[in-house]
């Protein structure tokens, strides 16, 4: 929507111009960022850092040292060893389907705690690949691709799913995410929805289904939508619903995994 | 209790209890003489007794009741020559009133019906719009417009660069009660915000009321903008229009039978696509909004007369075959007027208003539809009463059926995955009386009262939330009513006339609103969704104090008003973060609510005749809000808190040919959230905010010129000229700011200020015939 509300504006106006400005922005205390995954039969990973201010550079400070541990219904608890700086794993304790974890980090006296569940799989059967028929602007037809994973939703509410798509090899580092709030228990027909990622005649496109908590599809979703800016078209920015308490930024994610490939032709 | 009879008999029978002496009565209309139509507030004074002027009502009806006697008759409207007759009054008399336009009057003269209305009129936070006036102003496109006008007010504020929306006393977008010829439009903007839906060309008069309105204005919150059509030329046929670089208008208005029955049509239409076509980059994108006022009235007898307007008015956009938006307005009002004696006088109204949307997403060979629309049905009646010269009364009741379809992702390849939200309807019903009364020839009182419900209708199933998780449910059978909220609302205003120059007015006023508009976003979007008060949501209730200062000086030639006020505000609405509101099953669950408070002072001095006339606006304002569930609960600046707010406007006429008009304004900026920190999540740089609305965007001001050229007249043929330039010194405003990684530096994150419109020159060319 905000881009479509930015093109509009950008024609009514004929000409509205960008420019870089310099601004007063408040400084903040330092807040802890974990970013806990828990893959399906996969060793857990779970990344430390730190916010730092606006008008610094983009190093993001690694926090080294801290007390991780993941803990799974039965209550089997282990400690995460820090396998390089600022990244704990698991050496034994793998996710599994429809069972729930405990994540808790311990860090200069700071305790955080997360729990997710990691869903039953959905079966992803395939890609579908269609031409786009969203033209860019001066083209008369478009050459763009668009992807449908297939799968069939099951029937009751609530599944969410979380696509990571590559092509050719490279990552689309942008968040893509669904859930069954439209079209609950039917097989899927809505395409991934990615920006300034096109997908042309010939590419390898490799789509990873995740299948993850409502929790965690929160955070996404507000991830996604209100990180947006000021008027025209963008909400009040705020931070995303943690799953994680005690006050640290980020989510602990446990999800299923699956992955197609296909060539468009 | 004794006294207390006393007061409300003396009051209701008013001076006839006091002198008995014989009484008659004078009532008529006033009009204008060359074209028919009524004159809204146009002021009949009885030269003999002071401050006893009497101004026509929206239907230009008037009625004065004096005791027997000769009088003079002194009738007077702002542009028009003055009328005098001298009368012998010993029998109940008719008079209508025709005035010619004023023929000497080159200078403008501005929003005034009668010299000093500023310190006799008891009504505060009111102003009122002279449509001719606007035109001369400078305006973005040179497409003249009500709402941007009424922003350059004390108390109104635009909610951004070019913006119809616009923010009263601290109450949101959605709190204005805005009003054509009765009917309630749900969404006044088109193309985003940047024009408002009412073309000039078909409107006679509009009136906004900043919060202290009388009882029988209800249901928003914060003010009120009571906008009216014309009734069309009973006597010939005109036509008129204007051609401007972006839109173009065309009104036909014309007897029907001479006058007896006339009508009006007035068409727009925005061709900014045409001009797109030419330039490939555009060549599929659609564009545009059309819009239709057309009117026609009857009259039965001469105590009798019919009404229909209605509005239609839609926009369109798409991005090719991809993406499609269109959305609209349309209203329609059938009215019956009817002088039932002299002292009586009686209006009907039955008004069918709707809004709906409609956005379509193609993708391959699926195509998606995301629609909502919100119908209503609305009767309305309305008694007036002029027992004396000194006491006026109106009332009557307004009933109003509301079907609301909320906002449905449908899929139209696939309908079997359609989860189609049920629509809600509710019925609102209010009854009021309110009771105009010159207690002295210095003290003058508007008071009323207002009594509405809302209830909920059933056929749909109403869920229970408690932050945010479903406790319960309602199951209501079709028919059936619900819940149902009762507010009692009184409405006073008073008047103390300190000596002919100088007045002091106060006023309370409790509004309610039982729509509420769900909008996460900062501009006017027409996604925006209305949802009507449920077993979660409760009316919002707003309370209004307001004390003011109002002088004249220089023979009524400048005018000077200083209003303070503070407002409260419960059971305000608004989304919890990272609210799913477009395909949430139900939106009710998303929301959190809270409370406001507003208060503020507003200065204003107006030079209303001579060459020059122009006035100048000052607004000193601060507007909170406090949520449980954002920001931790305590209270911050709401989006539409501007601290400083200044607006100057003049209008030079140079000669009977040339006019020149300038705007300069210049605000502080609004509260917004910035980043107060960054980290990485995925790869991506991610924004930390800590508290709401703490920051603020940059200071906002601008200066428009604008020049019109009057062409002498050639026959019937009119024309003019208008040349505009908006912000004329370049000023690059800051419409966004947006935060990203710097493009040639990724180790740093930039601040990137999005500015709109730079020396926007535009002409228009306006012709009458």
């Amino acid at each position: 929507m905000k881009k479509i509300i930015t093109m509009v504006i950008s024609v009514i106006t004929l000409s509205s111009c960008e420019k870089e400005i310099e601004l007063d922005l408040n400084s903040s205390n330092s807040k802890y960022v974990i970013e806990g995954e828990m893959p399906q039969n996969e060793l857990a990973t779970v990344k430390i850092t730190k916010t730092v201010n606006f008008s610094d550079l983009n190093n993001f400070p690694i926090v080294k040292g801290a007390i991780v541990t993941i803990t799974d219904e039965i209550g089997t608890t282990e400690q995460l060893i820090e396998t390089s700086t600022g990244i704990y794993k698991t050496q034994k304790l793998k996710g599994g389907e429809g069972k729930t974890y405990t994540l808790s980090v311990k860090a200069d006296g700071n305790t955080f705690t997360a729990k997710s569940t990691m869903p039953k799989a959905v079966k992803l059967t395939g890609l579908k690949i269609s031409l786009s028929s969203f033209a860019p602007p001066g083209a008369f037809s478009s050459d763009n691709y668009i992807v449908f994973p297939q799968f069939i939703d099951p029937p009751q509410l609530g599944n969410s799913y979380r696509f990571i798509q590559t092509r050719n090899g490279e990552l689309d580092k942008s968040i893509i995410i669904a859930n069954d709030n439209i079209g609950n228990g039917q097989p899927n027909s809505r395409f991934i929805f990615s920006q300034n990622f096109d997908i042309k005649l010939g590419d390898e496109v490799t789509v990873e289904m995740r299948c993850i908590d409502v929790p965690v599809y929160d955070y996404f979703f507000s991830l996604n939508s209100i990180q947006g800016n000021g008027p025209g078209g963008g909400t009040t920015p705020s931070n995303p619903v943690s799953n994680i308490s005690g006050g640290a930024l980020g989510y602990f994610s446990a999800f299923t995994v699956q992955k197609v490939s296909a060539v468009v032709k | 209790m004794a006294k207390l009879k006393f007061i409300i008999l003396s009051v209701l029978m008013s001076s006839s209890m006091l002198f008995a002496q014989e009484k008659f009565t004078i009532s008529g209309t006033m009009r204008d003489k060359a074209t028919g139509e009524e004159l809204i507030g146009a002021t009949v004074v009885v030269k003999e007794i002071p401050n006893t002027g009497k101004a026509a009502n929206e239907y230009g009806f008037y009625s004065i009741t004096l005791p027997k006697g000769n009088y003079t008759l002194r009738a007077t409207y702002i542009g028009y020559n003055e009328i005098e007759k001298t009368i012998t009054l010993d029998k109940n008399l008719k008079i209508d009133w025709e005035f010619e336009s004023g023929k000497q009057l080159q200078e403008v003269v501005i929003k005034a019906t009668k010299d000093d209305e500023n310190i006799t009129k008891t009504a505060m936070g009111t102003e009122k719009l002279d449509i001719k006036e606007i035109s001369k102003l400078p305006v973005i496109f040179g497409e003249k417009d009500v709402l941007k006008t009424i922003q350059l007010l004390p108390g109104v504020k635009s909610a951004g660069e070019g913006n119809s929306g616009f923010y009263v006393r601290g109450g949101g977008a959605d709190q204005n009660l805005i009003l054509l010829d009765e009917a309630p439009v749900y969404n006044a903007s088109h193309l985003l915000g940047f024009f408002s839906t009412f073309n000039s060309d078909a409107i006679k008069d509009a009136t906004i009321i900043k919060g202290n309105s009388p009882a029988n204005y209800g249901g928003r919150l914060s003010s009120v903008l009571d906008v009216r059509m014309r009734e069309g030329n009973d006597k010939e046929f005109q036509t008129s229009g204007g051609i401007g670089i972006i839109s173009s208008r065309l009104a036909v208005e014309g007897p029907i039978q001479k006058e007896k029955s006339s009508f009006m049509i007035s068409g727009r239409r925005t061709y900014v696509d045409q001009l797109l076509k030419a330039s490939e980059d555009f060549s599929d994108t659609k564009l545009y909004f059309y819009d239709l006022n057309a009117k026609a009235n009857y009259r039965i007898n001469k105590n009798n007369r019919v009404f229909l307007s209605g509005y239609f008015g839609r926009d369109v956009l798409g991005f090719g075959n991809a993406l499609g938006i269109d959305w609209g307005n349309r209203t329609g009002t059938l009215r019956w007027n009817s002088i039932i004696n002299s002292k009586w006088f009686s209006n009907t109204s039955l008004i069918y208003s709707d809004y709906s949307y409609q956005f379509k997403v193609t993708g391959g060979e699926n195509s998606f539809v995301n629609q909502s629309t919100i119908k209503d049905w609305n009767l309305k009646q309305e008694f007036q009463f002029f027992p004396s010269t000194r006491n006026s009364w109106r009332f009557g009741f307004n009933s109003i059926y509301h079907n609301i379809t909320p906002g449905s992702l449908i899929s139209e390849t696939d309908e079997s995955e359609n989860n189609v939200k049920e629509g809600r309807k509710a019925f609102e019903n209010a009854i009021y009386a309110q009771n105009t009364f010159s207690v002295s020839p210095k003290f003058s009182m508007d008071y009323g009262l207002r009594l509405t419900s809302w209830s909920v209708l059933g056929g749909t199933t109403y869920n229970i939330y408690n932050n945010g998780i479903k406790t319960d449910s309602v199951v209501l059978a079709d028919g059936s009513f619900g819940k149902t909220y009762f507010n009692i609302e009184p409405r006073l205003s008073f008047n103390y006339i300190l000596n002919p120059k100088n007045s002091i007015k106060a006023g309370y006023a409790r509004n309610t609103q039982n729509l509420h508009l769900l909008s996460n976003s900062t501009s006017s979007n027409p996604t925006d969704q209305w949802v009507g008060s449920s077993y979660n949501i409760k009316p919002g209730i707003s309370d209004q104090f307001s004390l003011g200062y109002f002088k004249n000086f220089a023979e009524n030639k400048y005018e000077f008003s200083a209003e303070t006020y503070y407002k409260s505000l419960q059971n305000q609405v608004d989304y919890k973060n990272g609210a799913d509101i477009q395909t949430a099953p139900d939106v009710e669950s998303e929301l959190l609510f809270g409370k406001g408070r507003a208060y503020g002072l507003e200065f204003s001095i107006k030079k209303k005749s001579g060459k020059f006339t122009g006035w100048v606006s000052y607004t000193l304002s601060k507007t909170e809000r406090q949520v449980d569930g954002i920001n931790e609960g305590n209270w911050y600046a709401a989006r539409q808190d501007r601290t400083h707010d200044l607006a100057l406007v003049g209008i030079y006429q140079i000669s009977p040919k040339w006019s020149l008009s300038s705007n300069f304004i210049y605000y502080t900026g609004d509260a917004v959230t910035f980043p107060s920190g960054k980290y990485e999540v995925g790869g991506n740089t991610t924004f930390y905010y800590t508290d709401r609305n703490a920051s603020r965007m940059p200071n906002y001001h601008r200066l428009d010129f604008s020049a019109t050229y009057e062409k002498p007249r050639k026959g019937k043929y009119q024309s003019s000229w208008n040349f505009s330039l908006y912000n004329a010194y370049g000023r690059e405003n800051a419409y966004t700011i947006t935060f990203e990684d710097n493009e040639n530096d990724p180790t740093r994150t930039s601040a990137i200020q999005t500015s709109l419109f730079k020396w926007v020159p535009s002409v228009t060319y306006n012709f009458k015939f």
